[in-house]
């Protein structure tokens, strides 16, 4: 089915939100208000907003640490303000600040973020067999950088997600890069799509920098596996732009990245990518971009400062303790 | 001797053990890419078949290890979390510990677990910021060294590789990160497993402290100097063997034990010392044992860590509570965690390094 004009303009509009708060969080940690780390995720926004803008509220999405999950977690609902004063350490952050970068909100079906890669693999395929069960048509969506689908927690899952044709969804984000480590040197092939084939699973590949394309691409299998068809596997191909982590060497084996490798992939911005088309299209004038781009500013600005100025825990042992074991 | 930092430790030990010996080899995630770690000199001298790079896969990095030890290699297994190990329980304490133990000895594996252990690191969460050599420390058929400083680290990880059991080596993150810096000699030399090593001497009481908790220690000691207490620190070095006798001879002098480990208390490094010395020891004691350890929960992330992580304070109380003394006395922080204004920092990736 196409896109209707608004829902081209809100693909458009969560591009430029996640960036936004992208370039909030860089700032918050270089400025010490984020004790841990950040993982930016500038240059990826197309593959979290293209799989998540439609995503059901009661549809379940584990997402991978890659700006701290927010291209997927803002898009489905979790506030700025929640996500930041979390990082911040307050007590209105979505896990009561206890967990430095985590995310969670089992309202909108985020259940958590793992510290340990591959661990959301076997947990997405039993919220798909919870989801399978209840018979209420929900999705279960993971979403992975490349490199983590070498853990053998995925190659389990797809085993039983694909003979119990459970409604999964694994997608890679591929931005080609693991740590300080070209992928390529440490995976066989050069598309992780292959790894769908020997499990029957469904397969594609597709350009992660073109949000539209994306949105078809999971929109399809979205579709399937509402209609019970099983799990489906999508690559988007990315690039990571930052380092690793904010303010860490951005080396690759040992060496200064090279600038132009980076500046290539720039030129493909997802945004800049999708304000061509909708110029284009007709969908966004000049002025509507402006717009838009001045009201994610906004948002994320109120944010920063909602957050900041939240409350520390007052009872920090009682959180803990409550955190610990459920009544 | 000249002065090394804790990171230039490892990288002499694995440098020259691996020059010593064509069948030792690192594998591990971003071995040949770590920018402090493994500078690309090491890179370049051994080539990258013995700096193996890795996916992310730590049941098939681990079994790797401990298949290549099974056919005579001497593989070093790194991560810079021990957490990641855990994923690899079944490699770490099932095929390494006990491989050779249900083939009735036949067969011999010499692989060296080396992980980065510890919290303090701005609050990485629950799966970055454990210890684990509780767990370790629990398995027969694993040997388990903590060493402390640059001079301890370089020499039994030597030993941990010639060795001809699987060895685990645990440095703790921080001091890596700190860039604290020791004593070394030029020329070679190990430092066999089973030795405790008297860090600071004292006769009132003695203070058992592995890892980071050995500067912790230290540093706690300096203050309650000032206050009149003579403080003795251990450091076992090697939790298994565990060198129990110097142990018992040092409480002997001082009549009063207090362990220190920062892995969770329950069922802890602490409990086994501290149990396996009053089962030997309990006369020389004029007050119970106190142990001090991390929260019996996760260690929480952000800036909620410092609750549930033993802190110096804690450490000082435990000693003036053990010599009967109900005041207590005021210790700093630890100066070693201050530096960094983010994880990765304190880590050593700052970006001035390398
Ligand atoms: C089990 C496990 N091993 C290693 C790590 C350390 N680690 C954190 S991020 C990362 C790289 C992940 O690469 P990829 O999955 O491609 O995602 P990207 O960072 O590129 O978004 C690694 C190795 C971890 N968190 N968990």
């Amino acid at each position: 089915m196409d896109l209707t004009k608004e829902q081209k303009i809100r693909l458009y509009t969560n591009l430029v939100r996640v960036r936004k708060l992208d370039e909030t969080m860089v700032k918050a940690l270089l400025t010490g208000k984020i004790s841990t780390f950040f993982h930016s995720g500038e240059g990826q926004e197309a593959v979290g907003v293209g799989a998540c803008s439609f995503l059901r509220e009661d549809d379940y999405l584990f997402p991978s640490h890659r700006g701290h999950a927010i291209s997927k977690t803002l898009i489905k609902g979790l506030p700025a303000r929640i996500i930041l004063a979390e990082h911040y350490g307050r007590i209105t952050g979505c896990c009561d600040g206890v967990s430095g970068f985590h995310t969670c909100d089992m309202k909108l079906g985020i259940p958590g973020m793992s510290g340990t890669l591959g661990g959301h693999f076997p947990l997405a395929v039993g919220m798909g067999l919870a989801a399978q069960l209840r018979g209420k048509k929900q999705v279960v969506m993971v979403i992975e950088g490349e490199g983590t689908y070498a853990r053998g927690t995925f190659h389990e899952s797809m085993i039983m997600a694909a003979t119990w044709k459970l409604p999964n969804l694994f997608i890679v984000e591929n931005n080609q890069i693991m740590g300080n480590t070209p992928v390529k040197i440490i995976h066989p092939k050069d598309d992780f799509a292959d790894l769908g084939f020997g499990y029957g699973v469904p397969a594609k590949v597709v350009d992660g920098q073109d949000v539209f394309a994306v949105h078809k691409e999971v929109q399809t299998a979205i579709d399937r596996a509402r209609a019970d068809e099983g799990p489906s596997l999508i690559e988007c191909k990315t690039y990571r732009i930052q380092p690793h982590a904010v303010g860490l060497p951005d080396t690759l084996l040992g060496r200064p990245r090279t600038q132009e490798e980076i500046e290539v992939w720039r030129k493909r911005d997802p945004i800049k990518l999708a304000q061509k088309r909708l110029l284009k299209e007709g969908v966004l004038t000049q002025v509507d971009i402006e717009k838009i781009d001045g009201g994610a500013a906004n948002e994320m600005e109120e944010a920063d400062r909602l957050a900041w100025a939240d409350p520390m825990p007052t009872d920090p042992k009682e959180i803990l303790k409550k955190a610990l074991y459920a009544e | 001797m000249r002065e090394i930092k804790f990171v230039q430790a490892i990288i002499e030990a694995l440098e020259e053990e691996m020059t010593r010996d064509e069948t030792v080899f690192i594998i591990g995630l971003n071995v040949q890419a770590d920018p402090i770690l493994t500078p690309v000199r090491l890179v370049e001298k051994f080539g990258t078949k013995r700096l193996r790079e890795v996916p992310i896969a730590e049941p098939g990095i681990l079994g790797c290890g401990v298949g290549a030890a099974l056919a005579g290699y001497r593989p070093i297994v790194h991560s810079r979390f021990v957490d990641f190990f855990m994923p690899a329980a079944d490699e770490l304490f099932h095929k390494a510990a006990k491989w050779r133990y249900i083939h009735g000895g036949k067969v011999t594996i010499p692989v060296t677990f080396l992980a980065g252990i510890g919290g303090y690191l701005g609050g990485g969460g629950p799966e970055h910021s454990q210890c684990l050599e509780g767990y370790i420390m629990h398995t027969p058929g694993l040997k388990l060294a903590i060493p402390t400083t640059p001079y301890d680290l370089k020499g039994l990880l030597k030993t941990a590789i010639r060795d001809n059991n699987p060895t685990v080596v645990l440095y703790h993150r921080i001091l890596v990160g700190a860039g604290t810096s020791g004593l070394v000699p030029e020329e070679e030399y190990t430092i066999p497993f089973g030795q405790a090593d008297i860090k600071r001497e004292g006769k009132d009481v003695t203070v058992v402290a592995t890892g980071l908790m050995v500067f912790m220690t230290l540093q706690v000691a300096d203050q309650l100097q000032e206050k009149g207490l003579d403080v003795e620190v251990l450091d076992p070095r090697t939790l298994e063997p565990l060198d129990i006798e110097t142990i018992l001879s040092s409480v002997k002098k001082t009549h009063r034990l207090v362990i220190v480990d920062e892995d969770t208390l329950r069922c802890s490094v602490g409990a086994e010392i501290g149990m396996q010395f009053m089962e030997k020891g309990f006369d020389y004691l004029d007050a119970p044992i106190k142990r001090v350890g991390a929260a019996n929960s996760p260690i929480p992330g952000g800036f909620m860590e410092c609750y549930a992580l033993p802190q110096p304070q804690d450490i000082a109380d435990a000693i003036t509570e053990v010599l009967g003394i109900k005041e207590s006395f005021q210790v700093k922080p630890l100066e070693l965690l201050k530096p960094g204004r983010h994880m990765g920092e304190r880590l050593g990736y700052g970006k001035k390094e390398n």
